[in-house]
């Protein structure tokens, strides 16, 4: 493949089309093949050669991919994308191509950013838009038979898409995928992989929409079925998996966070179990760089709630009544260094542990008391959220 | 196979004979190039010349057909049948870019300095008089001539201190109009469009404070905070924010505040308002509603016993009302008070009949803290 000539390569790619070998076809077009290394095939215009040997519109396709590995050659990636986005229009070749696309659009990115033109996201924006020209197309295929069916195509091109709008953050834009996908009758047939793929996506935005639940299924789905060998991914996955399986009350253990280098999550861990506003707030603020960029910082601060009703608990404990002086709460709370907080506060925070089922009560404002169910005021974490 | 090649130059030339299919391709091909062409042809975005606030052109036409606002009119002439203008009060109107209209000529288009001039006449001499009635009307006026200069700011590309200095005045306009405008007919004010071109201008700012040094990005970071309290994305950007910024003591108060909302700690969060300055109250106060239902709602689950009383001055004290207010608040939801005690119950609790509660009538905690600033001095910024 590195040493063929033009004609030759052109050959190849005429013969795949004309035996309908798309597979085949796809590899000559991919930047995974390795023909792209190969300076003959680097031409800055081809098209006429391209047009001796293939039909339209087929030669319009091939000589834009070979510009663009001209392009690549030269490592101008904004030209890459440009030729790259003509490559796409055609879409039976659609994975590899668009594969590539998103991948030329990243690149062409971070060169427009060095040289300080660009909004960041416009040409991610322009990818996004060309995919969901694909999609369209794939998603109105009713005419071919259920093998040929471009509907296969639906759900690869839909995880590019969601990549995008989480990197530009316009995660609204998931909404009219998932809904084609969950009303789609092929939804279970799709490959695994590229099922772990959608639920990872569809769980962190369910995360991003306080839909603890579902988020949770959607996630351990991911995480249980994501191939043993991919670290990598298991370890995204867990990374928004932890934060809301806290929030409903699972902590995990030291041995699952040693295993994938999450040691990160272990202090927050730690302080939310025991109840130590204090620790909780050194936690994050000693890995708020990284809980931040992983975007769960804001999750990983409701935790609190979870924190003050293990804090109120261990009050409960040591008191040994079900009439607890809010006093007693106040102490608490000044002694985990909490800023200002007043008796007021301490009402409103104990209300609204009540308020979401974290305890069972009332307060007293006359007789400045919590007064607690005598049977099981602190109900399991899971079951009350 | 070579019959095949044959065959296949052939038809080439037989397709290469209908010009239609292949233009079109060229074309649109072309179009991608156009891109590239673009970015290399500088020179010709429009640069204005028109040096004063309305080019003459307009002031003509509109003053010829008797299209001219109360504003621009000549002292004196307004009873005429055909007022004049008044050269020193016309400012150039937001008008709909058209098809066959060119919208780039320079002697219509104001550079820089002259928008940033008519700004400043639209706040000190429009929007801060002390004449001029009633506000609707002043706000109408204001808020579409503020429009037209970002169009020409948007047309001749404008960025860099000239653009900040246009929007952080825009955005302090709109979201005091937000507040004062509060409770106003539809007719004769709407919210949402305000909105709108609040968070339009809002995140183009933020945008331009992405590269160079601007001395008011943490007043502006957290207004924006402030005015879109609970929402993800806001947060996040603020998030992340660098540290250097984050950590100044007016981004400091509007995280806490936005902490205290997440947290769903309506006592704490009333408590931190208290600190907020006039301008940061109007962009946080439509979430006050939000906020006191949300107390009276935890209240109602946290206190609910029938043989419990809270005080009513407590409360209202918590709420940040006075004692006839809350009295009214408690009523639209739902909440029973008898005498001078309030009695909690999770049943009784209901949400107010939709328009039943004017955000308008709550509005204290922030009319408290307009004290002796001057409508200009807000926009400017120099409180």
């Amino acid at each position: 493949m590195a040493h063929i000539t033009i004609n030759q390569y052109l050959q190849q790619v005429y013969e795949a089309i004309d035996n309908h070998e798309g597979s085949f076809c796809a590899e000559l077009l991919s930047f995974k093949h390795p023909h792209v290394a190969n300076p003959r095939l680097q031409l800055a215009s081809p098209e006429e050669k391209c047009q001796q040997v293939l039909e339209v519109p087929y030669d319009e396709m091939v000589a834009a991919h070979l510009r663009c590995t001209y392009a690549v050659s030269n490592h101008d990636f904004v030209e890459a994308y440009k030729c790259q986005t003509l490559v796409v229009q055609y879409p039976f070749v659609m994975f590899a191509v668009t594969l590539d696309l998103r991948i030329f659009a990243n690149n062409a990115e971070q060169q427009l950013l060095r040289k300080g033109k660009g909004k960041l996201g416009d040409m991610l924006e322009k990818a996004a838009e060309q995919l969901m020209g694909c999609f369209r197309v794939c998603a109105s295929d009713n005419r071919a038979g259920i093998d040929d069916s471009k509907k296969w195509g639906m759900l690869f091109l839909i995880n590019q898409l969601f990549k995008i709008y989480f990197k530009i953050n316009k995660l609204h834009l998931c909404k009219p995928l998932i809904r084609a996908i969950d009303s789609s009758n092929l939804k279970d047939d799709y490959s695994m992989a590229q099922r772990v793929t959608y639920k990872y996506y569809v769980g962190r935005k369910a995360m991003f929409d306080s839909d603890y639940k579902p988020a949770e299924e959607y996630l351990s789905f991911s995480f249980q079925h994501c191939h043993r060998s991919s670290q990598r991914n298991k370890r995204m996955i867990l990374i928004y998996l932890l934060p809301v399986k806290m929030l409903l009350g699972h902590m995990p253990n030291h041995q699952l966070l040693r295993k994938y280098d999450l040691m990160q999550f272990a202090d927050v861990t730690k302080a939310v179990s025991e109840g130590n506003l204090l620790l909780l707030n050194e936690a994050l603020a000693k890995h708020e760089t990284f809980f931040i960029r992983c975007g769960i910082f804001l999750i990983l601060e409701k935790l609190k709630i979870i924190t003050y009703r293990n804090l109120f608990k261990k009050v409960y404990q040591l008191l040994k009544t079900h009439q607890l002086p809010l006093d007693a709460f106040l102490v608490a709370l000044k002694m985990m260094q909490v800023e200002e907080v007043d008796i007021d506060e301490v009402q409103c925070i104990l209300a609204n542990l009540i308020c979401e089922g974290h305890i069972k009560g009332y307060i007293s404002h006359q007789h400045q008391k919590l007064v607690v169910s005598k049977a099981n005021p602190f109900p399991l974490l899971s079951s009350s959220s | 196979m070579n019959n095949k090649i044959a065959s296949r130059r052939v038809s080439h030339s037989r397709r290469r004979g209908q010009p239609v299919e292949r233009d079109w391709r060229q074309h649109h091909n072309q179009g991608v190039w156009r891109e590239v062409q673009e970015e290399r042809r500088q020179e010709s975005i429009p640069r204005g010349v028109c040096l004063s606030m309305c080019p003459i052109r307009e002031l003509q036409d509109r003053e010829a057909q008797n299209l001219l606002h109360r504003f621009e009119v000549l002292s004196g002439t307004e009873r005429e049948r055909w007022p004049r203008a008044d050269p020193s009060g016309v400012v150039k109107e937001y008008a709909r870019p058209a098809a066959g209209k060119d919208s780039t000529r320079p002697s219509d288009l104001r550079p820089p300095a002259v928008l940033l001039k008519t700004v400043f006449y639209l706040v000190d001499n429009i929007a801060a008089s002390p004449t001029l009635r009633p506000w609707t009307e002043v706000y109408d006026f204001v808020f579409d001539r503020l429009r037209s200069v970002r169009q020409d700011m948007i047309i001749q590309r404008v960025s860099g201190a000239d653009c900040v200095a246009v929007l952080e005045r825009t955005v302090r306009f709109l979201i005091y109009a937000s507040y004062r405008l509060c409770g106003e007919p539809l007719r004769l004010y709407d919210p949402r469009i305000n909105d709108t071109h609040l968070q339009e201008s809002l995140s183009w700012l933020l945008e331009c404070y992405t590269s160079g040094k601007h001395p008011n990005q943490e007043e502006f970071q957290a207004l924006g905070l402030l005015y879109n309290l609970g929402s993800s994305r806001a947060t996040q950007h603020t998030m992340e924010l660098p540290e250097r910024i984050r950590s100044s003591p007016v981004m400091h108060l509007a995280l806490s505040v936005s902490r205290a909302f997440m947290e769903r700690n309506p006592v704490r969060l009333l408590r931190l308002a208290h600190s907020l300055d006039f301008l940061q109250s109007c962009a946080l106060h439509r979430h006050l509603v939000t906020c006191r239902r949300d107390l009276l709602l935890i209240y109602s689950h946290g206190h609910s016993s029938k043989n419990c009383r809270f005080p009513l001055h407590k409360l209202s004290h918590i709420l940040a009302l006075d004692v006839p207010l809350t009295n009214q608040l408690c009523q639209a939801h739902g909440v029973e008070v008898h005498g001078d005690s309030v009695v909690f119950s999770k049943t009784t609790f209901t949400e107010p009949e939709a328009g039943k509660l004017q955000c308008a009538h709550f509005h204290d905690l922030v009319d408290r803290k307009q004290r002796d600033l001057t409508v200009g001095s807000i926009i400017h910024g120099c409180t």
